[in-house]
């Protein structure tokens, strides 16, 4: 129990990446599993962020008397911008990919008029 | 009970975040859905930036709150909000419950062995991050270190991102996009000039509000761009405000009025030069005798003294990725819209 309360931003992530998942496994609707994929995404870069977090650690955009000194940087004053930039990115094309399942989905709904997986099945079949 | 290592505001904000998940997931109304999903991005945003990474939260909150839920909504917008109430089978349930709680168990089984939250000596924190913040202002005079780590250390992930973005418009072209005739184009003209003087969905002050707006928009979204160097922010924030401000222009007026101003063409063709931009700048390194994206030996043709030529790199090259950014996401978004008809949409 004291272990789950120290690391509380890495349970949070285990439960968002299980709701993503049973969204993308359990919903019948196609945009309900768009959600749920990016759902797991966030729970992902929430997990990079918590591992780059510093206690007592500031945004690490360096002030202006620290750039003019350079050898007066702490290095543990600032947060990881590591992790940072690889979530960074991870966002722009997360969106991008959103919109692919999303066109894909509009495509489907085109030729079976309706996103649920189960009509669009039998549509099939028929 | 142990003191938490975390604050407690955030306790709050990670909860609540769990809670939009739920409600987002369960509302059966799409279009609600899209909405709490907006709200839950906003959340997530706001957590990102208690733990100290800005533009992370700053990217969340143009991308993730705004421009992901404006797709959802066009989408449903051309398609259907409502859902089919119909339950599953119980073997498919407990299956599914199954799968899901196995993962959540071995997920949570690696727990004890993560580094304690906010260490500074963990692995992530100690091995490779301190040369970045130690050295971004002896080697590339840029004081926000995730900037000089974005588009300088890491220039090579970035680049391949953008395209990522790149590639990604192109499928959802080639998925969507359909030919529409000439003579069909025409007809919608004929029915506009038929409908009644009032239309609810053409709102003067909508209109009116968005004309004020969108200047102010684009200039903030320059003013990241060009001052991510010093400030959160850069070519991935102001290229989707950029895109986000063309949005709501094709939303408050017209998508034909959009495309009036942007034809299809000129879209497609100012993706591509985004991502030619990074690349040509990486080539212009290889020609000036250096290795691909070292913008040290770009210094001859940049203006400003020796040591700045890192710090221009990184500024063209934000400028190449906000280009891809900006027009990627307005042509996602007509794509979606016009349901790949390129003519009239939400």
């Amino acid at each position: 129990m004291e272990n789950l309360i120290a690391n509380f931003n890495y349970v949070i992530v285990v439960i968002l990446m299980m709701i993503g998942l049973w969204a993308m496994l359990a919903q019948k609707n196609l945009i309900k599993k768009c959600i749920g994929m990016a759902i797991f995404q966030t729970g992902i870069i929430l997990f990079f962020i918590s591992i780059g977090a510093k206690n007592e650690a500031k945004v690490p955009i360096l002030s202006k008397f620290v750039a003019e000194n350079p050898p007066a940087i702490i290095v543990n004053d600032y947060a990881n911008p590591l992790t940072q930039i690889l979530m960074l990115t991870a966002i722009v094309v997360g969106v991008a990919i959103l919109g692919v399942g999303l066109a894909l989905a509009q495509k489907i709904y085109q030729q079976y008029s309706t996103f649920d997986e189960d009509e669009i099945l039998e549509n099939q079949r028929k | 009970m142990p003191s938490l290592p975390i604050w407690e505001f955030d306790v709050l904000l990670l909860v609540l975040v769990v809670l939009f998940a739920l409600i987002s997931l369960s509302i059966r109304n799409l279009m609600g859905a899209a909405i709490v999903f907006g709200a839950y991005s906003f959340m997530m945003c706001l957590i990102w930036a208690g733990m100290g990474a800005v533009d992370v939260a700053f990217t969340e909150a143009a991308v993730g709150a705004g421009v992901s839920t404006v797709f959802i909504v066009s989408t449903i917008y051309n398609t259907s909000a409502t859902m089919q109430n119909k339950p599953g089978g119980l073997t498919f349930k407990l299956f599914i419950g199954l799968v899901v709680t196995l993962t959540g168990a071995f997920l949570l089984s690696a727990l004890p062995d993560f580094p304690e939250w906010g260490d500074s000596e963990s692995p992530a924190n100690a091995v490779v991050a301190p040369y970045y913040i130690k050295n971004t202002i002896t080697d590339a005079h840029v004081p926000n270190v995730v900037t000089s780590v974005l588009a300088d250390y890491r220039g090579f992930d970035t680049l391949l991102e953008t395209t990522v973005v790149f590639i990604a418009c192109i499928a959802i072209y080639s998925i969507l996009r359909t030919e529409t005739a000439k003579s069909k184009t025409d007809e919608p003209e004929e029915e506009i000039a038929v409908l009644p003087s009032y239309d609810p969905s053409d709102s003067l002050i909508v209109r009116q509000a968005s004309r004020f707006m969108i200047p102010f928009m684009q200039l903030f979204a320059l003013y990241v761009i060009a001052h991510g160097h010093y400030s959160p922010g850069g070519g991935f924030q102001g290229g989707v405000i950029l895109g986000a401000s063309l949005i709501l222009l094709a939303i408050s007026f017209d998508l034909k009025f959009l495309l009036g101003h942007w034809s299809e063409k000129s879209l497609m063709l100012l993706v591509a030069s985004g991502v030619f931009l990074y690349a040509a700048v990486g080539l212009a390194c290889v020609f000036m005798g250096g290795n691909y994206l070292d913008y040290v030996v770009l210094d001859p043709i940049l203006p400003g003294k020796g040591d700045m030529a890192r710090s221009h790199g990184i500024l063209l090259v934000e400028i190449g990725v906000g280009i891809t950014v900006m027009f990627s996401m307005v042509a996602i978004h007509i794509n979606l819209a016009s349901n790949g008809r390129f003519d009239r949409g939400l």
